[in-house]
């Protein structure tokens, strides 16, 4: 299952896994040689903004665990535990690198590797050789970054010159004197090394209290010196996040502005965006029409133009069957875009050359540029005696709407897969939807069933899906 | 016993709790209304899922009637004036709520999406009249000003959409709140097709323009679901 990653080939990590909770292992073998690596969490201009999103050996993890350093494990001379949706949006990219500790260069190294490993199996691995590289100090191994709303892997293998001081500074910004990045380095073991001591000194304090009335009169302040001092950095990092705590709770009423600022617009950006589960953004360009459901705009700004879509080849759709009829429209201009419908999920997909099938009802917006095609799954005991699809291949986006979270699920050639008729949402192009009467396996499966169901049975590939909402339309 | 049940169940997460705050999310769809006696809070009719403590509720007093004007006209008064020492837990079907906090502010309604408010807050309501009637919105528009707490509904999480830096146009269907002092003006992108029976399901919308905010909903149905109900 493990897929062999080029250097400077990059991948959708929905490719390789569908989890989201992700092992990274970086192996590096080079005799006489020690790395230090470390995850560099970057926002959208490539800097460390915020650097408890450098996750090294003194700062093992980010402050809501997203990224752990899980230290050597079997196979991996480092590894690091990344969950994905529980990275802030602010991190855009996590940059893998590894710096040498010591002399030595990178040309030394005999062999390496990056893995991803999902669920307990790997599922991708970029291998790298010490010849890739010269006298360079450090190497950019491997990013994890966000493109469009999904995360993606890149195997970057890139050389670099200084050690993990200049490292810092590439991706610090604003750190121009050496001295800034070693606060940096230096602030951030402060919370561990403080709190590892304090348990120990607290309990070793009283039994060093008790000698000291033995001993001399002017040891006794000392003790509660010391750990006087040691709450102090604590105080003083707590000092921190309390002044903009503290006028939020406070008398004065926070007015609606504030109230609202979790609804926000996201900050601008080309292409289409996820306003949030229930709202599309999608900024328009010339010459790019967008195909979208007629109604589903909730809200613009700039110039857009609504116009009825009735196009040759979804005449099939608008045709006989009642109940079955997508209505489009074709949104063209300059300008953003928001769209809804019902407040169902919205789920942005993005087609590489992929080619999927939607049904009908829960197509939401497409590019007009994707190709299309309406298709006709029939089948004796389906409602209305068949169905609709909208087949999309190409590169392009569509937006699908469910009603709830939906659950992908694999397609295989030994078992199929059942999906009740109303619950389908999409699924992959190579899976064989079958339609035959033995699989109509859910009529009047309770008493009182009036409604018929019918269930579709899917064969397909290994790689295959079918997206199923929680709600039967 | 129950705090045993409880704690070993799924539910134990759900437990009411007091934010301290007048009115408080209690997951996406409920709103929590600490009240006090002297400090009234006037909720939809229909609302209250459930209240805790000594709560009395009546219709709104003539002399408040009176300023919803035509609104409260009907034979059931729209909003209810609760009083007393307690909690009140107020849901719309499924909606989300977004509590608000004015402070000397005023803010329209779309009459359909209020939930709740402060009774210490001046209230103003006005008829949709012109091309905004067509859309099929609440009907009514209630404007809220002054300092203190106010709720309103929106189906599925919304979107606040700054008018300053663009004229913003909104789908009337989809319009939950808006600040005063907008300038606000309907568009119509019908076109001549459209007139033989091929719109673009997009005929008219409301633009706003100034310095303020919309508040939208990712819904385009607005329909006041109490009324169904009876």
């Amino acid at each position: 299952m493990s897929r062999e990653l080029a250097k400077a080939s990059r991948v959708r990590i929905s490719e390789l896994t569908a989890s989201t909770e992700l092992y990274l292992g970086v192996h590096i073998a080079a005799p006489g040689l020690t790395f230090d690596i470390s995850c560099f969490g970057l926002d959208a201009d490539e800097r460390l903004s915020d650097d408890r999103y450098f996750v090294f050996f003194n700062q093992p993890a980010s402050p809501e665990q997203s990224i752990r350093l899980l230290g050597a494990q079997e196979g991996d001379s480092e590894a690091f535990a990344v969950v994905l949706p529980a990275v802030p949006d602010a991190v855009h990219k996590l940059a893998l690198t590894a710096t040498i500790d010591g002399d030595g260069q990178m040309s030394q190294v005999a062999a390496g590797h990056v893995r991803i490993v999902a669920g307990g199996t790997e599922v991708g691995r970029y291998s790298f050789t010490g010849a890739e590289f010269s006298t360079e100090r450090a190497v950019m191994l491997a990013d994890v970054y966000r493109r469009g709303g999904e995360w993606r892997f890149a195997a970057v293998g890139q050389g670099f010159d200084g050690g993990l001081r200049a490292l810092l500074e590439n991706f610090g910004g604003e750190v121009l004197d050496e001295e800034q990045p070693a606060p940096e380095a230096a602030l951030a073991p402060v919370p561990q090394q403080a709190a590892a001591p304090r348990p120990v000194a607290a309990p070793a304090a009283p039994p060093v209290q008790q000698p000291y009335p033995d001993a001399t009169l002017p040891a006794v302040p000392v003790p509660p010196a010391v750990p006087a001092q040691q709450p102090y950095p604590d105080a003083t990092l707590l000092a921190v996040p309390v002044p903009p705590a503290a006028p939020a709770p406070g008398a004065a009423p926070a007015g609606v502005r504030i109230s609202l600022t979790k609804y926000t617009e996201l900050p601008e950006s080309p292409g289409w965006v996820k306003q949030n589960d229930h709202l599309v953004r999608i900024s328009l360009t010339k010459g790019q029409d967008i195909l979208a459901l007629q109604g589903s705009m909730v809200a613009y700004q700039g110039k857009a133009d609504f116009a009825h879509e009735g196009s040759g080849m979804l005449r099939k759709l608008v045709g006989n069957l009642t109940g079955q009829q997508l209505k489009l429209m074709r949104i063209t201009g300059e300008g953003q875009v928001f769209l809804a419908d019902e407040a169902c999920d919205l789920h942005v997909v993005r087609l590489e050359g992929d080619s999927f099938c939607v049904g009908s009802d829960r197509v939401l917006a497409f590019e007009a540029g994707l190709e299309h095609e309406v298709r006709r799954i029939e089948g004796e005991g389906l409602p209305h005696g068949g169905f609709f699809t909208l087949q999309f291949s190409g590169h392009g986006t569509v937006v699908v709407k469910t009603n709830g979270i939906p659950v992908v699920l694999p397609v295989t050639p030994a078992p199929e897969t059942y999906v009740d008729v109303q619950a389908l949402v999409a699924w992959s192009r190579g899976s064989q939807v079958i339609t035959t009467a033995p699989v109509r396996i859910r009529r009047s499966a309770y008493a009182g069933h009036a409604a018929e169901s019918y269930s579709l049975q899917f064969r397909g590939a290994p790689g295959n899906f079918v997206v199923v909402q929680p709600f039967e339309v | 016993m129950e705090a045993q049940f409880l704690a070993g169940s799924g539910l134990d997460a759900y437990r009411a709790a007091d934010t301290g705050a007048r009115m408080s999310n209690h997951g996406t769809a409920m709103c929590r209304v600490a009240l006090t006696a002297g400090a009234d809070v006037y909720a939809k009719a229909g609302a209250m899922v459930a209240y805790d403590g000594f709560l009395q509720y009546e219709p709104v007093p003539q002399s408040f009637r009176r300023a919803l004007g035509e609104w409260a006209s009907g034979e059931r008064s729209p909003l209810l004036q609760w009083t007393g020492d307690g909690a009140l837990y107020l849901a719309d079907m499924g909606a989300d709520v977004l509590n608000l906090q004015l402070a000397d502010e005023s803010l329209s309604v779309n009459g359909s999406h209020l939930l709740a408010m402060d009774a210490t807050l001046g209230c103003t309501v006005e008829k949709v009249r012109g091309a905004a009637l067509l859309a099929g919105t609440g009907l009514y528009n209630v404007t809220v000003s002054g300092t203190g707490w106010v709720s309103v509904t929106s189906r599925g999480v919304p979107v606040v959409l700054d008018c300053a830096e663009a004229e913003t146009y909104v789908d009337p269907d989809a319009l939950v709140a808006w600040t005063t002092g907008l300038e606000v003006r309907t568009r119509r992108t019908v076109k001549v097709g459209s007139l033989i029976g091929r719109g673009s399901g997009e005929a008219m919308q409301l633009g706003f323009r100034g310095s303020g905010f919309v508040v939208v909903q990712p819904s385009e149905d607005t329909a006041d679901r109490f009324k169904i109900r009876g």
